[in-house]
């Protein structure tokens, strides 16, 4: 709300984030293990008088300074680019609150360039001692790097203290840090055995091969090894809303374990074979196996680590869209746009509400949300809620669904969202449909059908009809006469206009209550999965093993809150979903 | 719409307000120099294809080797001036950042051509032939873009009645061509650039390449002859620069301000002092009128930049809430960094002189 955001509809900035950040990461992390690897390979050359091993190790020198030097350098600094661009609030709260870290930061990569350069152009031209004292201050100077930027990442999922005494080295040695930097350390050294085992690969001399990919085979096992304790660790340190998130009730952050998971594996099984068979070892797709399995280890750290703090961009202290948790509560008083620097609408008014939405929108949803596009987008994830659903459904967003941030802002702002997510994005009509299904199927005939038939000339072809068969209908119009098209709406909308042209032919009091558990199925579960999607997987299940399943949801699902309805409600949402499983009894 | 209203609130400072200023007026010119090193360099290499003879090809060959260095210092000496004016002036720099996102992200992916390309140049001198020239043409071309972004966001962060066009293309595609300033200070800025990049490429054929002297001849000629021709030019170029500012920051340094008209005329002395060794090509006595000749211009931009924002932002109102350790930390890292630095190149000069 402080700052313009940098709006392409159908590109998302964490996509762009996430992109930039795993291509650092991998080469950053090389850096500095592979400046501990370059050392010691040349010690080992030193020791055993290998020129072959030598003539290895200063063409890794040289690989490893044009991959890390010029890719890993302006990776590194483009993150900055691209944060500050996408994030520029939480940007600028961690320049301001770490900027002599940033500048120490500063200092090493300053000593890292100068170093590796006398070190790669020096190579059989400087007494060995020096040149690995060199070498060693390379190593010294990445691994202070690694040091630096791992207190402030980590800050940003676990403030710690500093959230209440603003000290530096709170924030700094925060509760992940000393986890995370031998994490960190190990996957650096792990990485440089890979890269390593890469450029060995390469080498023509036969037993200098074999030697050197068995070397760094060890090299990477042995950190991989140490490194499981290091995670391990890692994980046991994370506060609660994290840990919940990472143990399995963000479906994203599963997924990014399992495939972790896997990676490791799959990893850890190849090396092995490849220090026990290392004369095959020069196939090449061995090489790509174990570079994709390590950096798909190394990814899903990295991503379960973003992901695990959200709905935070920094935990406990500012939500991913730049709003200070501090100041929730004042806005919430004052109004949002009436704070918001960039928008145009100071205030809501009926004339202004879908133009107010969507800075709304901007401000607050599209940090992660793009508009038709391929990351969480925003259209697809709302097609299914009505206006009214859409209100109550941001009112308690955060609570239902933690990982989102609350909405921030009075009552006529969130209004003014609502109606921009389902006027504005989808066309849907403005009225206050909750508990009022009926007046809404209306509306959606109107919409829909009342261009080629009144109401009043199909009531009587339903006549006798009951709901069940015109809800069904509405699944195969073409069926009941090749001229109609599909009718494409999403469920709710099909429930809402079959009650509705079911009380063409009834009383309002013959509705059943299963319109009213259609509604309260829209408002409390259609967010995150329409009717089609649970359908299957509902297949066969008793209406009362589905109410019983409704008090118990986050037993079947760790990501699924559970519903807090009351006993009445419950029932009508058994009931309607019942009848959408198949009307099993 | 007053543009005042959409400047974002800054965020507290860890330090005096002065001590941001103090490393940002440090570090920005030493950016300045490994970036005039870099361009002045390879402009030099590539007047040197130009040339006939053994001696300008070697020395474009020896320039050749300079060019990835010169770019790795440029980027790393630019890090501390960006983390400074983020720390002074973040607010604004991510506002016109995100009115220029694309442009502004662009340039990490020319750089990093331009990076690998210099080092292609280097590297493959030999075997590129005469395609070398072209090589390195490219080289420069993508560094003078990535500069002509700089000076494009540096100029709309310090000009926010440019920026409510946000609100009609807020896809991070504008640029701040409407400036009248934005051509002159860059012209001035890269004039400026390449002339002292020329009298580099004269202090290291005359130091480094001394070996040589036909080719260390020939790199004398030829940088000091940039340096002096481009120094003349940029009296014009920075004639115009200082006419197309607002007529109020003009007058300031006309005698408006004490501190500004004094940085102008120690400015157009030690550029006319240059003009008279530079054309008698004197590498060292220019050398030592221009390197505090690159310190009065950055102070006279920071003037300019002052000035731009009066009406909008003043950093001496910014919230302080100090905190010392952590600069007394950096302040050890930088001396046991530069300490460093020194013994590791002393190491490489005792080889070179045992060489």
């Amino acid at each position: 709300m402080n700052y313009p955001v940098w709006f392409v509809p159908t590109f998302g900035g964490g996509l762009l984030i996430a992109l930039v950040a795993i291509i650092h990461v991998f080469v950053s992390h090389f850096a500095v293990g592979g400046g501990l690897y370059l050392v010691m390979v040349e010690r080992k050359a030193i020791k055993e008088q290998s020129q072959q091993i030598m003539a290895f190790v200063k063409k890794h020198t040289k690989f490893f300074m044009l991959l890390t030097m010029v890719f890993g350098g302006l990776t590194g600094v483009a993150i900055w680019f691209v944060i500050s661009l996408i994030h520029p609030a939480a940007t600028s709260l961690l320049i301001h609150t770490f900027v002599f870290g940033w500048a120490a930061e500063w200092v090493f990569f300053l000593v890292e360039i100068v170093a590796l350069f006398v070190y790669f152009y020096t190579f059989g031209r400087m007494d060995n001692r020096t040149h690995q004292t060199i070498g060693w201050i390379y190593f010294g100077a990445a691994w202070m790097s690694l040091f630096l930027i791992n207190g402030i990442i980590d800050f940003m999922l676990t403030p710690g203290s500093w959230t209440s005494n603003s000290d530096f080295w709170s924030g700094f040695f925060n509760p992940t840090f000393w986890p995370s930097l031998f994490f960190r350390s190990f996957m650096s050294f792990m990485l440089a055995g890979c890269y390593g085992f890469l450029t060995a690969t390469f080498l023509e001399d036969e037993t200098t091969r074999h030697r050197m990919i068995r070397y760094s085979g060890i090299w990477a096992l042995v950190s991989l090894i140490l490194s499981l304790p290091a995670g391990w660790w890692y994980l046991s340190v994370l506060p609660s809303p994290a840990a919940k998130l990472v143990s399995g009730a963000s479906p994203t952050i599963k997924r990014a374990v399992m495939t972790g998971g896997f990676s490791l594996a799959v990893l850890a099984g190849v090396l092995i074979a490849l220090i026990l068979l290392n004369p095959k070892a020069r196939i090449r797709c061995l090489i790509v196996a174990v570079m994709l399995s390590a950096m798909g280890y190394m990814g899903a750290f990295e991503w379960t680590r973003e992901a695990a703090r959200r709905p935070y961009v920094i935990n406990e202290v500012m939500y991913s869209n730049g709003i200070l948790k501090k100041e929730v509560e004042r806005i919430n008083q004052e109004g949002f746009l009436k704070n918001a620097k960039w928008v145009q609408h100071k205030e809501v008014t009926e004339a202004n509400q879908l133009e107010a939405g969507r800075e709304l929108f901007l401000h607050q949803c599209f940090a992660c949300h793009t508009v038709g596009g391929f990351n969480n987008d925003i259209v697809s994830r709302t097609k299914t809620m009505g206006f009214g659903a859409m209100r109550k459904y941001l009112a308690t967003i955060h609570e239902k669904r933690y990982f989102m941030p609350p909405f921030v802002g009075t009552d006529s702002e969130l209004k003014a969202l609502a109606a921009y997510l389902t006027a504005g994005l989808h066309k849907k009509p403005l009225n206050d449909d909750s508990g009022a299904a009926g007046d809404r199927g209306k509306l959606l005939y109107e919409e829909n059908c009342a261009a080629c038939h009144s109401a009043d000339s199909i009531k009587p072809k339903m006549k006798g009809w009951d709901l069940v068969r015109v809800r069904a209908s509405l699944d195969k119009l073409p069926a009941l006469n090749p001229a109609m098209p599909d009718y494409t709406a999403p469920p709710a909308d099909k429930d809402a206009m079959a009650g509705y042209l079911f009380r063409l032919n009834n009383s309002v009091a013959a509705v059943p209550a299963k319109e009213q558990g259609a509604t309260l199925y829209e408002e409390n579960c259609a967010a995150c999965h329409s009717m089609e999607q649970i359908r299957p997987k509902m297949s066969g299940w008793s209406r009362d093993k589905i109410r019983a399943a409704l008090d118990k949801l986050s037993a079947l699902n760790p990501a699924m809150p559970d519903y807090t309805g009351t006993p009445a409600e419950k029932e009508a949402m058994a009931d309607y979903m019942a009848k959408q499983a198949g009307g099993v009894k | 719409m007053n543009p005042a209203t959409l400047i974002p609130i800054a965020d507290t400072l860890t330090a005096p307000n002065g001590w941001f200023q103090f490393f940002l007026m440090l570090t920005f010119p030493l950016h300045l120099f490994a970036m005039n090193a870099m361009l002045g360099a390879g402009l030099v290499a590539f007047i040197g294809h130009l040339y006939p003879g053994r001696a300008y090809r070697e020395l474009s060959h020896e320039l050749a080797k300079a060019l990835p260095f010169l770019v790795a210092f440029t980027v790393n000496l630019g890090v501390a001036p960006l983390l400074f004016v983020n720390v002074i002036y973040g607010h604004l720099l991510y506002s016109s950042t995100v009115l220029m996102g694309l442009y502004w992200l662009a340039v990490i992916p020319l750089l990093i051509i331009a990076y690998y390309m210099a080092y292609i140049y280097d590297f493959s001198f030999k075997k590129l032939g005469n395609l070398a020239m072209f090589v390195l043409l490219a080289v420069l071309v993508l560094l003078l873009t990535v500069g002509f972004m700089f000076s494009n966001n540096m100029s709309m962060m310090i000009a926010p009645a440019s920026w409510s066009r946000w609100f009609t293309t807020p896809d991070g595609s504008l640029l701040n061509l409407a400036d009248s300033t934005l051509l002159p200070r860059y012209l001035h800025i890269i004039t400026g650039s390449l002339a002292v990049g020329g009298l580099f490429s004269a202090l290291y054929a005359t130091t480094i390449l001394k070996s040589d002297p036909e080719v260390a001849e020939a790199g004398r000629k030829l940088g000091m002859q940039l340096f002096s021709w481009l120094t003349l030019f940029q009296l014009g170029v920075g004639t115009w620069f200082l006419l197309s500012l607002p007529q109020q920051t003009l007058q300031r340094f006309m005698g408006g301000g004490t501190t500004a008209t004094a940085l102008l005329a120690v400015g157009i002395l030690l550029a006319v002092a240059t003009l008279v060794t530079g054309f008698k090509r004197l590498v060292l006595p220019s050398l030592w009128l221009t390197l505090p000749l690159v310190y009065v211009m950055s102070f006279m931009r920071d003037v300019v930049r002052g000035n731009f924002l009066a009406p909008y932002f003043n950093p001496t109102t910014v919230p302080v809430q100090v905190q010392w350790s952590p600069l007394v930390f950096f302040l050890v890292t930088l001396v046991v960094g530069i300490g460093l630095v020194i013994w590791m190149l002393s190491r490489l000069v005792k080889i070179k002189k045992a060489a």
